[in-house]
């Protein structure tokens, strides 16, 4: 299995319980999982643990057969490879679109870096607006820049946090459209989270229901969004 | 992939920042352990005679002058708040000016002004013929200080009130008129108890800056800790007298900070919803807003103009024997000294403030108040507790040149560098005021997204937050400068043989009755602490409006 998380446990310093009970998950290369749940059932704190920029109580991670976190280990954001897309975005207000996409890139000559520009660039059509500041964009097209910075890099798995949240309903559906065509092209493996079912629906090959931190199903959308109790908390 | 082991991450910031606290925390580690010392005669002296006297005359300056500012200042940030009147956007941020003033220059320019040859009397006694008994004016006096004090204190007030009551939600003060009260009942039965910690937070400010005062109590001639410390320091060089006298000057200050925190419990008014909407300002007519615009001028004349048209006046009469190479030395000096403390202290507010805001834990909680409290430490306590340690490491380097054999002589004793870790200690909660508020506006997002795409923390610092909380930088800097600009007691304390500020310079001068020559180096100053404000209180509010 390409990505394995092992029992992963998380408590906030100030709370009494567990926000993360238990979470488990496998994925293969390249699939695409989406994490459904209310606001505040713990979903944005595993993207959180997978990007190490919180660190588990236990339980266990590995990429691609790396370990990146277990009870006695724990390797830093900036070392593990994996990539995040804000639900604000983030992009660097003071830095132009190109300067962000190149933000990630090393170890790389100037040529190598300007030829992976280009291609994001291209990747998500917005080549004639490498030399703008995101406060010139538009909500979507921010979003397609910080999509592409994170993808500039390569990193090993992409997460997404409540993407679409900021995003008008009718562009929400375009882009979302757009998003799964950009992510299955590039073959990266990618984590959403969201509490909209129609994003699920549409972006996922797996959906993982979680309430209150635990997994409640997991399977393909079809599956998981007809059964009773996603009903009964959609109906709520 | 290198993995790491989970508990062993060294962390530089910690560590920094640890150190860092260390420093600060030394000098008045020292005038702890030095307060239990045993005393020697000139102590039981002091407390025998003096003592009794130099706590009573600080708690009566204390008590009237806290009670004046807190009248002054939340008045008329309540009328400039909730109503219009002429030229009420003019005093919004005029009324914060007479900060610029340091006290001791008003002091003494009030002085200059009420005195036997001042403007007033001698213009009664040549045009009117009416000669004035000299004790209804003595300015020189108790009440006098607190005059002082209130008029060129009152802002701190002010200020904070005002930011308080803009923030307020409008309907709480709608409710209380719908309910059928009247204004002066709105102000005393809702406003001032919602206010209340506001209001003791600047109160507090305010006593903690005449504690630290030096000035304005040595040229009145009033006895209080300070001159104390400065009498047994310079004058009886009894250092264990002087260590006495700054301990108990610490237990009052602790006792004030206390008390604050009493008072204060735990009534934080504040709302948890985003949406407050700020009080609709009430157009006044007629006679009320001519009283309101009065009242405004009144205290705008008292506590600026006046004092500083006396001073150009002044200015204009000495500067032909004043501003000369002399002058531009004191400017220069001036200038450095501020811009030397000023940086290191950005930069060491930056340290801390990163550390603090990413690991939010108990420890970076301590540190975070420590880098605070500084600031409530008076200047003169700070300086003994600096000259101390100083003394002793220059023994020990003293020492060490002699046993290498190399020519020995006592570097640090002698240097801009005491001065300069006064000013840090001092100081330092200022900077780090400004930039932890910039910290906050900005958020942890943009950090988090650098280090996910594979920027070291320290890489993400300068590429990243540093360009991001440039204003705060900024901002702390000028704050902190303008601050050293008008640092009085310490400077005094711990400026090398043969260096003076603009501050120090004017002080000697109106202390040895030339009070004309002290009037440019005062006006720079206020002129240089007048710009900022204007530039904080005017230009930034309306940045933030937009």
């Amino acid at each position: 299995m390409y990505v394995q998380i092992k029992n992963l446990q998380y408590q906030y310093k100030n709370s009494t319980e567990p926000t993360i009970k238990d979470f488990s998950l496998t994925m293969e290369k390249g699939e695409i999982v989406t994490i459904l749940g209310e606001s505040g059932s713990g979903k944005s704190t595993i993207l959180r643990l997978l990007a190490g920029l919180e660190t588990a109580k236990s339980g266990s991670i590995s990429i691609d057969g790396n370990r990146i976190m277990d009870d006695k280990s724990f390797i830093p954001p900036d070392k593990r490879g994996v990539g995040m897309v804000f639900q604000d975005y983030a992009l660097f207000p003071h830095m132009t679109v190109a300067t962000n996409i190149k933000y990630g890139l090393r170890k790389m000559s100037r040529r190598q870096k300007h030829q992976r520009l280009e291609e994001m660039l291209e990747l998500i059509n917005m080549t004639e607006y490498k030399d703008r500041y995101p406060y010139e964009l538009s909500g979507g097209q921010q979003q397609r820049v910080a999509l592409a910075r994170a993808l500039a890099p390569a990193p090993s798995l992409l997460v997404f946090d409540e993407p679409f949240s900021n995003l008008d309903a009718n562009l929400q559906v375009k882009i979302r459209d757009e998003l799964r065509s950009i992510l299955k092209r590039t073959g990266i493996t990618s984590i959403f989270v969201t509490h909209d079912q129609a994003d699920a629906k549409v972006l996922a090959d797996r959906i993982v229901f979680i309430e209150n931190g635990r997994i409640q199903r997991i399977g393909p959308p079809d599956e998981i969004l007809g059964c009773a109790s996603l009903l009964m908390w959609a109906n709520s | 992939m290198k993995l790491q082991r989970r508990n062993q991450q060294i962390n530089v910031w910690a560590i920094l920042s640890f150190f860092l606290i260390i420093v600060i925390l030394l000098p008045n580690l020292v005038i702890g352990v030095n307060f239990f010392a045993p005393a020697n005669d000139n102590w039981e002296h002091i407390k025998e005679y003096l003592l009794l006297d130099i706590i009573s005359n600080t708690v009566l300056i204390l008590i009237f002058t806290g009670i004046a500012t807190t009248l002054i200042g939340t008045s008329l940030a309540w009328i400039i708040t909730v109503y219009k009147f002429p030229l009420r956007n003019f005093f919004k941020w005029g009324l914060i000016l007479p900060l610029a003033i340091p006290p001791f220059i008003g002091a003494y320019t009030y002085h200059g002004i009420v005195n036997y040859t001042g403007i007033i009397q001698a213009t009664l006694r040549n045009s009117f013929d009416i000669f004035i008994d000299q004790k209804y004016v003595n300015i020189m006096s108790i009440e006098g200080t607190i005059f002082i004090f209130t008029l060129f204190l009152y802002p701190y007030v002010y200020v904070m009130t005002k930011s308080f009551f803009e923030n307020q939600s409008a309907s709480l003060v709608e409710n209380a008129r719908l309910l059928g009260g009247n204004s002066w009942e709105v102000f005393f039965r809702v406003i001032l108890p919602i206010s209340r910690a506001a209001i003791i937070g600047s109160v507090t400010i305010v006593m903690l800056e005449i504690i630290n005062d030096y000035g304005v109590v040595k040229y009145f001639g009033i006895q209080t800790f300070i001159t104390a410390i400065f009498q047994t320091w310079f004058a009886m060089s009894d250092i264990e007298a002087a260590f006495k006298l700054a301990g108990t000057l610490m237990i009052v200050v602790i006792i004030i900070l206390l008390l604050e925190k009493i008072i204060r419990g735990r009534k934080r008014f504040s709302y948890s919803t985003t949406k407050v909407r700020p009080i609709q300002a009430k157009q006044l007519k007629g006679k009320k807003a001519w009283f309101a615009f009065s009242y405004c001028f009144l205290i705008f004349g008292f506590a600026f103009l006046i004092p500083f048209l006396q001073l150009l006046q002044w200015a204009v009469m000495t500067y032909e024997k004043i501003l000369n190479w002399d002058f531009l030395i004191l400017v220069k000096n001036s200038f450095t000294v501020a811009a030397i403390a000023a940086i290191l202290i950005v930069i060491i507010a930056l340290i801390i403030a990163n550390y603090t805001r990413i690991h939010q834990t108990f420890f970076s909680k301590i540190i975070s108040r420590i880098t605070i409290l500084g600031y409530s430490i008076p200047g003169a306590i700070i300086a003994i507790g600096i000259i101390t340690i100083f003394l002793a490491l220059d023994d020990m380097m003293y020492a060490a040149f002699t046993f290498f054999g190399s020519d020995p002589a006592f570097i640090l004793r002698t240097s801009l560098i005491m001065l300069v870790s006064a000013y840090i200690i001092r100081f330092l909660a200022v900077g780090y005021n400004n930039i932890e508020a910039g910290f906050e506006k900005v958020g942890n997002t943009f950090t988090e997204a650098s280090t996910t795409l594979g920027t070291s923390s320290l890489g993400t610092f300068f590429k990243v937050d540093i360009p991001l909380i440039k204003g705060a930088i900024i901002g702390g800097f000028i704050l902190v400068f303008v601050d050293i600009l008008k640092e009085l007691p310490l400077t005094m304390l711990l400026q090398p043989f043969n260096f003076s500020t603009l501050a120090t310079r004017a002080f000697r001068y109106a202390n040895d009755e030339m009070i004309s020559e002290a009037a440019s180096a005062s006006l720079l100053i206020i002129f240089i602490s007048g710009i900022c404000i204007f530039f904080f209180h005017k230009v930034l509010d309306k940045g933030e409006q937009g």
